[in-house]
């Protein structure tokens, strides 16, 4: 049947590797397969791509406090606010607004916080007493407390933080990113997702998906209990040597396959096949924390087989380490309506010290290890809390769209710096205003990509994260 | 072979080729489409200029004419794109510039004499998709296929000079076929009745049974249900499971009795307005039920309403038009002559539903069903009276509740949580304290009361329908898209740039089906015969299936395109009749060998000298699975089921979802059947790219990715499918082991191994016996290193390429 000689299949296959993609370390593996000839590239969809520009940040650590905490009891001081508590707010601010919960009767009136606050380092940032450790790291990152969204319900707001949209379908930033620069590990995936709290964030795996992308770049979940990865532990008792004998039959055939149909896919589904093999045991490697000093998992506040956001602050340094290019925790629940679970007293607390020692820690664990000049950390919520308290059971604030606090630090942000204003009752950022948008902008930037030129053809337009907006805000560059 | 290679060259290296005439509409005019007529054509005229014709380029605007035929360097239009003018912006303005080869061709067409064909019409003109097919002839060849198709494929690769691939061989084309048609592989008995068959319609037999086939309906059932976005649950973050699968069923038997496909599209947008409707009419038109419902606390219902209006004017668009309609909630579409008035006049046919529950009883049970109610709802008004504690003990219940256990309460309680006690309605009150009654455990006899009282009552399963409302909403242009602007009234009205809509007062859904189906739509036909094309070769005759815009791809081969819409229509919407024909067309059972060498004149097989190979759905790559271990359970239709699915994948979704594994056969359904919730769906079917059914996905992504091979190695339930396949090898193979091998081997992949892959197979086979760690729970009566080794090859075979690919 076969008119053309094996050779000739063989080289075309080749051909094709050559002609779709760039050098990839993990083709190596599949070269000695075709024939021991070396610089074989396959179509590694995660394969290094060269950034659009000189990068000042090659990784991100995006810490996602789920549920909006609240920046008024942690870094936007509001003397004023504290002076009005219990006044009604002026209808200049609130008219033709639309709020969460719009047709309920709480939330007028105006809450000051309860929470002292003083200022830290050199550049004198604000900083309340829920946050005692990021206190002490002020002078390493850069408070932006001028942040603007544009939903104010949860998950449509979640969605917009991670693919500046609302609406479902959009690639997360994550999957952009690894689309966009590829990834270098070769034994882990490109985009990972860690989470802690309560429970998850709302809307789930849409936050970290990968939209009209390939699937190739949605994060993988890394998971709490048991296996980190879905499908890595050999299942039913097989043995190491079972399974290396299956996959290697498994190459075997479907090289045999390669070459009788000439199907370049065959060869990217071997180099698939064995990276999955690699992660089985890299993913345990990873978790296995036995490898870190006491004084680290302290510094963490890293409890033995507990899950946690500490856990998770550590397993994300391991990452980057091993050459993830975006990792992203999740941490619930900030979201501070003032019922139970959800108050502004002895809840809140609770969160603040769940991640308080542990995001610090993180920055000078990433800083001493030289590593955090490459990498870009990102602290936020989906947006912020109103200025007025809510009185259910307890005191809380609603959802606030107009101004909230993040903080950025590594990566080529300044060290110890502090921008953006918001009005006296920090309701409005009137200085320094960076919409989420702009937020996106930004951090491309950061990793060497235009935001207006890292696009994808979906549904007869050019797709990118900033759809049409964005501006890089570069007064965070150091 | 000469020519292409010839024009090749010119495009890679222009400076070296600047003697070679320039094709005017193949190379230059396609670059001002795309690079210049949005400011410069048929919408927009930026300084008077348009560029969607030579001569309205070389009268050019307020700086004068744009070319200087055979003077490139001194022509506005090089000097403009170049960036070198003192005075213009470089163009295109604030886009990225042309590439050198671009412009080198630019120059070398004007130095040419910048030449057009002429009577060449400007962009104003019907975009080809706009003008409703006609049905061109088929190309006359010799010998004539029988097929037209054929005739058309042929004629083409015979610009090119290119001989079509050989017919792949018969075992090839069964388990194709056997896929294409009905998602299942062919068992091996099947394989050898055909492959002996010597009747010379043995394979138009074999088309024949396929089709009437009832796995046919689910087969192409899933396609459409890709289409319409059909899930399980409401999605957004609540995500609660729905029950609408009466709906996936309704489109399985629509196919299956081959309902014309201009009905299949009235019933589902329609279904309800039709006279005397019936009750299968109805069910249809949960197809654009399947919009996702917001549940979360606090929102503002009426924008939410509005989300889903909005999905469903751009799902119609898309599903039915082929159309980027949804560009336009916001402003006129950028580059298809659709405006945000269309938009609007679209949204007003779907701003008149209420979205009902349909109850599938006979008035009989219904009226049972009510009078159960009736008597549950008297108990819980009655309940204060006789135990005056309840409202104190309710609300003590509601403020203990922690936000996951609220989360998990119906709507409408959550609702009332949100107010304060005293402002709630009776009926919130009501509902809350049935809500308490239902689940505080301190109520056991109340609840035991209360579902006494229902137990008597018929359960009645129900779908999710639309039904006209009567007194219609006021209908409004949103500014900017945004529904808080009101952008002044708009009445139901279809795209100006398609065939007439026949006004009349209050036109409602039905008049939009209607006029969907008219054989005077340019697009209903040609979308949907492009759909199908796409499945059987990977790729629509128009790439971008679901963009015939000015922007999308033009069709590779047009008069077939247009052959096609024209015959789907001449027999009468036929959707059997359209497979059969394609099918049973030579160009659909070529081989898909690699070509090497027409590798360089048609890298993509566009031109069709072959098959192509194409990775399985998601659901398929299951059922093969289930196919080749025996494990299958062939069931058609009923309530979706719960096949194990790994631990802690519920927990990812903002509410903890139930998972209730089924047992039993209902393990073992197709890949269609499994519970599908949006925010946390299924892992082996996302990852091999079933559509997240958030949103109309016309064309599914075939990634390839360790994680599916993690998911095939290890996955539980591939795990369990690999140890029954085992069980059937030892207990119903034949006896020796390489017979063994090759009965294996034929259930996965219908053909005989070839030597070279009997020896891999058999060496490891060997290797394994060698290997004295048996896995665990060793069947009775087996050896436990016979079962591992055996166990092993059955792994191997569900796991390779050709396993999941359609060759």
């Amino acid at each position: 049947m076969n008119a053309v000689p094996n050779d000739s299949l063989k080289a075309l296959t080749r051909r094709h590797f050559f002609s779709r993609c760039a050098l990839n370390v993990g083709g190596i593996a599949l070269a000695s397969l075709l024939g021991g000839k070396t610089n074989a590239a396959t179509a590694n969809p995660m394969a290094l791509k060269k950034p659009m520009f000189a990068p000042r940040a090659k990784n991100v650590i995006y810490l996602f406090m789920a549920g909006a905490p609240s920046q008024l009891e942690l870094f936007d001081y509001k003397p004023k606010l504290i002076e009005l508590n219990g006044q009604p707010i002026p209808p200049s601010f609130i008219e033709g607004k639309r709020f969460a919960f719009m047709g309920s009767s709480h939330g007028t009136k105006l809450l000051g916080t309860r929470r002292k606050f003083k200022q830290y380092g050199s550049s004198g940032a604000w900083v309340s007493e829920m946050f005692p450790h990021t206190a002490g790291i002020v002078d390493d990152i850069t408070i932006v407390r001028s942040c603007a969204a544009s939903l104010f319900n949860h998950a449509p707001a979640k969605l917009f933080m991670n693919t500046g949209s609302g609406q479902f379908g959009r690639p997360s930033i994550g999957a952009w990113v690894t689309y966009g620069i590829g990834c270098e590990s070769q034994d882990l995936p490109g985009f990972v997702v860690l989470q802690s709290g309560p429970r998850g964030p709302r809307g789930g795996a849409v936050n970290w998906g990968s939209g009209f992308l390939p699937t190739t770049y949605q994060g993988v979940p890394l998971r709490g209990n048991g296996e980190p990865i879905l499908n890595l532990t050999t299942p039913g008792g097989i043995t190491a040597a079972r399974q290396r004998q299956t996959i290697d039959a498994i190459r075997d055939l479907n090289l045999q396959r390669a070459v009788e149909t000439g199907d370049p896919e065959i060869n990217t589904r071997i180099a698939a096949c064995e990276m999955a093999y690699r992660m089985q045991s890299s993913a345990p490697e990873l978790i296995d924390l036995s490898g870190e000093t006491k004084a680290t998992l302290d510094l963490y506040g890293v409890e033995k087989d507990q899950p946690s956001f500490a856990r998770n602050c550590l397993l994300a340094r391991r990452l980057i380490e091993r050459g993830v290019r975006f990792v992203q925790l999740y941490h619930t629940n900030w979201d501070s309506h003032g019922g139970p679970g959800e108050n502004l007293q002895n809840d809140f607390d609770k969160v603040c010290r769940d991640v308080d020692q542990a995001q610090a820690a993180l920055i000078k664990d990433l800083k001493s290890r030289g590593l955090l000049d490459d990498t870009l950390v990102i602290w936020g919520g989906e947006f912020g809390r109103t200025p007025m308290g809510e009185n259910r059971e307890t005191s809380g604030r609603n959802h606030h769209i107009d101004a909230f606090t993040m903080w950025f630090a590594g990566g080529g942000v300044k060290r110890g710096a502090v921008i953006g204003q918001t009005d006296e009752l920090g309701f409005n950022a009137i200085e320094d205003r960076m919409h989420i948008h702009d937020i996106h902008a930004t951090v491309l930037h950061l990793l060497g990509v235009d935001h207006t030129r890292l696009t994808f053809r979906f549904q007869g337009r050019d797709f990118r994260l900033t759809d049409v907006h964005g501006e890089v805000m570069s007064r965070l560059f150091a | 072979m000469k020519l292409p290679v010839v024009r090749l060259l010119f495009l890679c290296l222009p400076s070296a080729a600047a003697g070679a005439p320039v094709d005017y509409l193949h190379d230059v005019k396609p670059l001002f489409s795309e690079r210049c007529s949005q400011c410069h054509g048929a919408t927009q005229q930026k300084n008077g200029l348009r560029l969607d014709t030579t001569a309205a380029a070389l009268k050019g605007g307020e700086h004068g004419p744009a070319l200087k035929p055979g003077h490139s360097a001194d022509s506005l239009l090089l000097q403009a794109v170049k960036g070198t003018h003192p005075n213009l912006s470089r163009m295109p303005y604030k886009k990225p510039a042309l590439d050198d080869s671009q412009i080198a061709t630019l120059a070398a067409w004007i130095d040419q004499g910048a030449t057009a064909p002429a009577g060449e019409q400007p962009g104003s003109a019907k975009h080809w998709a706009f003008i409703p097919p006609l049905r061109p002839p088929v190309p006359a060849l010799t010998p004539q296929p029988t097929n037209p198709i054929d005739a058309f494929i042929l004629a083409r690769l015979a610009q090119d000079k290119i001989q079509p691939a050989p017919e792949a061989d018969r075992t090839t084309l069964i388990r194709r076929l056997s896929l294409d048609l009905t998602g299942l592989p062919p068992s091996p008995v099947e394989v050898d009745a055909f492959v002996r068959d010597q009747r010379p319609d043995a394979y138009a037999q074999l088309v024949d049974r396929l089709l009437a086939s009832p796995h046919y309906g689910e087969r192409w059932g899933r396609h459409w249900l890709d289409v319409a976005r059909y899930a399980d649950s409401n999605g957004y973050s609540i995500d609660a499971p729905r029950v609408i699968w009466k709906y996936r069923d309704w489109v399985i038997d629509a196919l299956n009795r081959d309902l014309p496909f201009d009905r299949f599209t009235i019933e589902q947008l329609a279904g309800d307005l039709l006279p005397a409707a019936s009750m299968d009419q109805k069910i249809a038109t949960g197809f654009h039920r399947n919009t996702q419902i917001n549940q979360e606390g606090g929102i503002d219902k009426e924008q939410f309403r509005i989300e889903s209006i909005i999905d469903r004017v751009n799902t119609t668009g898309t599903a039915f038009l082929g159309l980027t309609i949804g560009c336009c909630q916001c402003h006129d579409h950028k580059f298809d002559p659709l405006t945000q008035k269309d938009y609007y006049g679209l949204f007003a046919f779907f701003n008149n539903a209420e979205e009902p529950e349909l109850p599938l009883a006979t008035p009989k049970d219904l009226a049972a069903a009510a009078e159960g109610e009736k008597k549950a709802a008297a108990f819980i008004a009655s309940l204060p009276a006789k135990d005056p504690s309840v409202w104190d003990r309710m609300l003590t219940w509601e403020r203990g509740m922690n936000p996951t256990q609220r989360q998990a309460l119906p709507q409408a309680v959550r609702e009332a949580f949100d107010v304060g006690f005293e402002k709630r309605t009776d009926a919130q009150k009501q509902e809350e304290l049935e809500a308490f009654v239902e689940h505080a455990p301190e109520n056991k006899a109340h609840k035991a009361a209360l579902k006494k009282l229902r137990a008597s009552a018929p359960k009645i399963p129900s779908t999710m329908v639309m039904e006209e409302r009567g007194k219609p909403r006021r209908n409004y242009l949103f500014i900017k898209g945004d529904f808080t602007r009101d952008g002044g009234p708009v009445t139901p009205a279809t795209p100006a740039v398609l065939h007439p809509f026949k006004t009349k007062e209050r036109a409602n859904r039905l008049d939009l089906a209607e006029w969907l189906v008219e054989p005077t739509n340019p697009l209903l036909a040609r979308v949907t015969v492009n759909r199908i094309w796409q499945q059987y070769f990977g790729r629509g005759l128009v790439e971008t299936e679901n963009d015939f815009g000015t922007q999308g791809t033009p069709p590779s081969h047009p008069e077939l395109l247009d052959w096609l819409a024209t015959e789907f229509i001449t027999q009468r919407w036929s959707l059997k009749a359209m497979h059969r024909l394609i099918v049973t067309s030579a160009t659909y059972r070529q081989s898909s060998r690699a070509r090497p060498e027409l590798d360089i004149i048609d890298p993509n097989n566009k031109l069709l000298a072959r098959q192509s190979r194409l990775r399985l759905d998601a659901e398929i790559v299951r059922d093969v699975a289930l196919s080749a271990s025996g494990l299958l359970n062939p069931k058609i239709g009923g309530p979706s089921v719960y096949p194990p699915i790994p631990e802690g994948v519920m927990s990812l979704g903002q509410v903890k979802r139930e998972w209730k594994v089924s047992e039993g056969e209902d393990r073992y359904r197709r890949g269609m059947y499994t519970f599908f919730f949006r925010a946390t769906p299924p892992p082996s079917l996302s990852v091999f790219d079933a559509p997240d059914a958030f949103s109309t996905c016309t064309r599914r992504l075939r990634s390839n990715t360790p994680l599916q091979s993690l998911a095939l190695l290890n996955d539980p339930q591939f795990y369990d499918f690999a140890r029954s396949f085992a069980l059937k090898i030892l207990r119903e193979g034949p006896a020796s082991d390489p017979d063994k091998l090759t009965f294996a081997f034929r259930r996965c992949l219908a053909r005989e191994p070839k030597p070279a892959e009997k020896e891999t197979l058999q060496k490891t086979l060997t290797q394994q016996l060698a290997l004295n760690e048996p896995v665990k729970n060793i069947p009775a009566g087996i050896d436990p290193n016979v079962f591992s080794a055996w166990l092993t090859v059955a792994r191997i075979l569900l796991n390779l390429d050709e396993t999941i690919t359609r060759e």
